[in-house]
């Protein structure tokens, strides 16, 4: 079906016949004729397409996160989501669970139930507790100055990137003993 | 452990793996080169659409999914700012209406956190089984906890005065 | 040699190095080994898995950047390593990698001659490999001309010759025009990782500004009106790895930002 033809031969063999001094070189002939043996395959442009397609197929997809630098950037960026998820679904678990079991999830049983743990799991839960809000809370604030384009140089992002770790350190401490 | 980290992540690497390339390459095919690539098309996958001389497209404009969205999202941040302030300055068994406002705000903002998270890493046009139940689970969650903190905050002592009792406990 | 001091002064230019009027050779250079562990992919077998390849060369024989490093390794230990340069001087935007965690140029990216450690090698992140560092940008070049990042302005120019602008508004367009699109930003965005193929990432969205930025331009709203969506642009959530990477020393993210402002404000 699909038409064939030989290649690498018209030029050679125009060159041999029709110039003497080439005539007369044997060896210049027998590769010329050598080539008729090479044939290609015609293909309709749309090929290489399908060509194309089939080599993108067997491409692998180049490492990412796990080999770009740990940079403030990008830390602090997925630390705002992850605080932020664990503080909602903290939210999101609690509302569900009272309004499926208000008997069991109601104020009086929740402050007996913490006020009976001792005091160590009762800082520990506290810092769990207020860290991810103090960093969520005032990367919020950061995040919202650069929505107004303060801020908004890499010197300013390292600033306040900075400025947001102390403040969560400062404002764990003072949460966890208030 | 170096092969792991050089490997593509396992959604790519299905995407290659996908029922729609098993069949014979060499195979009959339309005419036309634009639509066969359209068909061999996943998203996320090495395959584009069009030929690499036509543009990528956009999505219908729609505001509500674009400037508005954005903007609410700011808005509602911002003002979670002065209202959780409030509600810890005040009492919220003298203004309940506060303490509704904080309890609903903090869902709202939550779910589109959540919804922002599902769009990023579970979106249906790539994964669209996990995705829609991510999808629905959540609107399904969200509609339950914003009646569940209704229900807390006029049956019991709302969520302001919980924070504050556990925190004193 | 006895004829040296007799010729003009201009024929020492002729000589490239002082070391040629010495009587004896300078000493030579200490080794200094430093090894490059570099990614490599072999399309003809396709099956076997990506590797990190490790090549140790003396850096007191090479140049002093990355490019120096990988020329020569091609040159003098394994011609099959594969990478895209042209002008060795971080403005045609063929080299850029990962090299040692960070998207950059590696003609504009010194070798760390730090004794002991080595250099990793990648391509940029997250993009499928055509061969070793080469990445396929096909999909970054079909977003970029999404945008139309080409004057659009049916009306004639009011002197029938150019369009004017004043100084003003000429400088809403440093810091963005200079961008030479080596998708080092792109590739660098975790947006642009999970979602690149409906987001368009920071070069593009900055082209994007670029455009919407110019007082030449009439199609502003047009422009705008295409990012109206959930992921063209909004898929951008301030991360930053763009302007932190970028080789040029642009702001991809202040432009993102700038839209996000001009589209709240419509």
């Amino acid at each position: 079906m699909l038409s064939t033809r030989a290649v690498g031969l018209g030029s050679p063999l125009r060159k041999t016949l029709f110039s003497p001094s080439l005539a007369r070189n044997q060896s210049l002939i027998r590769t010329s004729f050598a080539k008729r043996t090479v044939q290609t395959e015609s293909l309709p442009p749309s090929a290489s397409v399908d060509i194309l397609n089939k080599q993108r197929l067997l491409r692998p997809s180049s490492p990412h996160f796990t080999i770009y630098q740990p940079q403030l950037t990008w830390i602090a960026s997925i630390a705002n989501r992850g605080t932020g998820a664990a503080l909602s679904a903290l939210l999101y678990g609690f509302s569900l669970a009272y309004l499926v079991a208000p008997g069991t999830f109601d104020s009086v049983h929740v402050v007996e139930f913490v006020a009976g743990l001792p005091d160590a799991a009762k800082y520990a839960g506290k810092a769990l507790l207020a860290a991810p809000f103090a960093f969520h809370s005032l990367n919020g604030i950061r995040h919202l100055s650069w929505d107004l384009g303060k801020f908004m140089t890499i010197k300013g992002v390292y600033q306040t990137g900075y400025a947001v770790l102390a403040g969560t350190a400062v404002s764990t401490v003072v949460l966890m003993f208030l | 452990m170096a092969s792991s980290l050089l490997a593509s992540t396992s959604k790519r690497a299905l995407a290659r793996r996908s029922p729609a390339f098993a069949k014979p390459f060499l195979a009959a095919r339309p005419a036309t080169t634009q639509s066969q690539s359209d068909a061999l098309y996943v998203p996320g996958g090495p395959i584009y659409k069009g030929t690499v001389n036509d543009p990528t497209t956009f999505p219908e404009p729609s505001r509500a999914h674009g400037s508005h969205h954005w903007s609410f999202e700011r808005l509602l941040s911002a003002s979670l700012i002065p209202l959780t302030g409030a509600a810890f300055a005040t009492s919220p068994s003298v203004h309940p209406v506060l303490d509704g406002l904080l309890g609903v705000s903090l869902v709202v903002h939550s779910h589109i956190g959540f919804d922002s998270m599902v769009v990023d890493y579970l979106h249906p046009r790539k994964w669209p089984v996990i995705g829609r139940i991510a999808t629905w689970g959540l609107r399904t969650a969200t509609i339950g906890v914003l009646i569940g903190v209704y229900q807390f905050n006029t049956n019991d002592i709302g969520l302001t005065e919980l924070i504050a009792k556990v925190w004193s406990a | 040699m006895s004829l040296l001091p007799r010729l003009p002064c201009f024929a020492r230019q002729f000589s490239s190095s002082a070391a040629r009027f010495l009587a004896t050779p300078v000493d030579k250079k200490p080794v200094l080994n430093k090894e490059f562990k570099i990614y490599r992919w072999n399309p003809d077998e396709p099956a076997k898995k990506p590797t990190l390849q490790s090549y140790t060369i003396d850096l007191n024989q090479t140049g002093p950047m990355i490019l120096d490093a990988l020329i020569k390794i091609k040159n003098e230990v394994d011609p099959t390593l594969t990478f895209r340069r042209s002008c060795r001087e971080g403005i045609c935007g063929s080299c850029a990698m990962n090299i040692d965690g960070q998207n950059t140029l590696a003609c504009l990216c010194r070798i760390d001659r730090k004794e002991g450690k080595d250099t990793k090698i990648y391509p940029l992140p997250h993009m499928y490999v055509v061969k070793d560092l080469v990445p396929d940008l096909t999909l970054f070049y079909k977003q970029y001309k999404s945008i139309k990042p080409y004057l659009q302005n049916p009306e004639p120019p009011a002197d029938g010759k150019e369009f004017l602008q004043s100084p003003e508004d000429r400088k809403k367009l440093d810091g963005m025009y200079e961008c030479i699109l080596c998708a080092c930003c792109s590739t660098s965005c975790p947006s642009y990782w999970w979602n690149q193929d409906e987001y368009l990432g920071p070069a593009t969205l900055m082209q994007a500004y670029r455009w919407i930025a110019d007082s030449r331009d009439s199609h502003t709203a047009e422009r705008k009106e295409v990012l109206q969506n959930e992921m063209s642009l909004y898929r951008c959530h301030t991360i930053f790895n763009c302007s932190r990477t970028c080789p040029k020393g642009l702001n991809p993210a202040l432009a993102i930002a700038k839209i996000k402002m001009e589209l709240a404000a419509d």
